[in-house]
């Protein structure tokens, strides 16, 4: 047993999106595969994976307890960051800003590694839409940041580096 | 240096007030402190500095890292005949110094002030933010 460790070099969180306009549906893989076009999401202060099964209850008098079906699940990935000025204007090679992102509604690529990307090391990754974009700034915090939603359409794929 | 801007901001400042300024760091000898033996003359200690995190991010490398410095000065008047207009225009100019200090969202001065013997020692501390 090991505990998944994100506090070491080499054993970082690292979010990658890709939105080229091309359809990788059938492989999301090969989205990533191009560096050109990859964009990693860098100052990360949160991540939060939701996976959550919908759920059809209900209840028969021989039984005590109640029965359960699973309808189609709600993902999404959750993130709050500080935001680059690259990332969040401009991209990384045909893929756009975050902010251009969410403003076009772009269906987005994207590959969430959990502690790192040498050989080996398991990531997840899917497809959806950026939302709940909310940027925010104050006088004694001179930086923007933000939270940042993957609203993702269908299944999480798992796979390893 | 912080220090550096201050002091060429107050050497203008002070210039016809009575007060004066000097480039030298508050030394002691003999036990007794160079703004104690030299009263109506500001002095500035060199630069204190901490660095510490804003935002902490998952990868280290992307910490957002706040530096705080401050700066410590002092006066010193003749407690039995201080001359108060003198005094106050002084110690306002030695506020309104901190706006000089460009680049830092947090701008703040103190004033406090002790009396040792016949002397008045304002001692006045201004503390910056920075990104």
């Amino acid at each position: 047993m090991a505990y998944i460790n994100v506090n070491s070099t080499g054993k970082f969180v690292k979010l990658d999106l890709v939105a080229t306009g091309a359809d990788f549906s059938s492989n999301i893989s090969a989205a990533f595969a191009a560096n050109a076009n990859v964009s990693t999401v860098p100052a990360l202060q949160d991540v939060t994976l939701n996976a959550t099964p919908g759920l059809f209850r209900w209840q028969q008098l021989d039984s005590a307890s109640e029965y359960v079906l699973t309808t189609p699940s709600t993902n999404s990935v959750a993130v709050t960051l500080v935001l680059d000025d690259t990332t969040f204007f401009t991209g990384t090679g045909s893929t756009p800003g975050i902010f251009a992102l969410v403003n076009a509604k772009t269906l987005t690529y994207f590959r969430l590694y959990w502690s790192g990307t040498a050989t080996g090391s398991k990531y997840v990754q899917g497809k959806g839409y950026l939302s709940a974009l909310a940027p925010t700034v104050n006088p004694g915090s001179p930086v923007w940041t933000s939270p940042i939603t993957i609203e993702v359409v269908g299944d999480y794929e798992q796979g390893t580096v | 240096m912080i220090r550096d801007t201050l002091l060429a901001n107050l050497t203008l400042a002070l210039n016809g007030s009575g007060i004066g300024i000097s480039s030298e760091l508050p030394w002691s000898a003999g036990g007794e402190a160079l703004y104690s033996k030299n009263m109506k003359k500001v002095y500035l200690d060199a630069d204190q500095e901490a660095q510490t995190e804003l935002f902490n991010c998952l990868n280290p490398a992307d910490d957002v890292i706040q530096r705080e410095i401050s700066v410590t000065g002092y006066l010193a008047v003749d407690a039995k005949n201080p001359n108060q207009t003198q005094i106050e225009t002084a110690l306002s100019k030695l506020s309104l110094a901190r706006s000089a200090v460009a680049n830092c969202y947090i701008k703040e001065y103190t004033v406090t002030n002790s009396t040792d013997d016949d002397r008045l020692i304002y001692e006045f501390t201004y503390r910056f933010l920075t990104i």
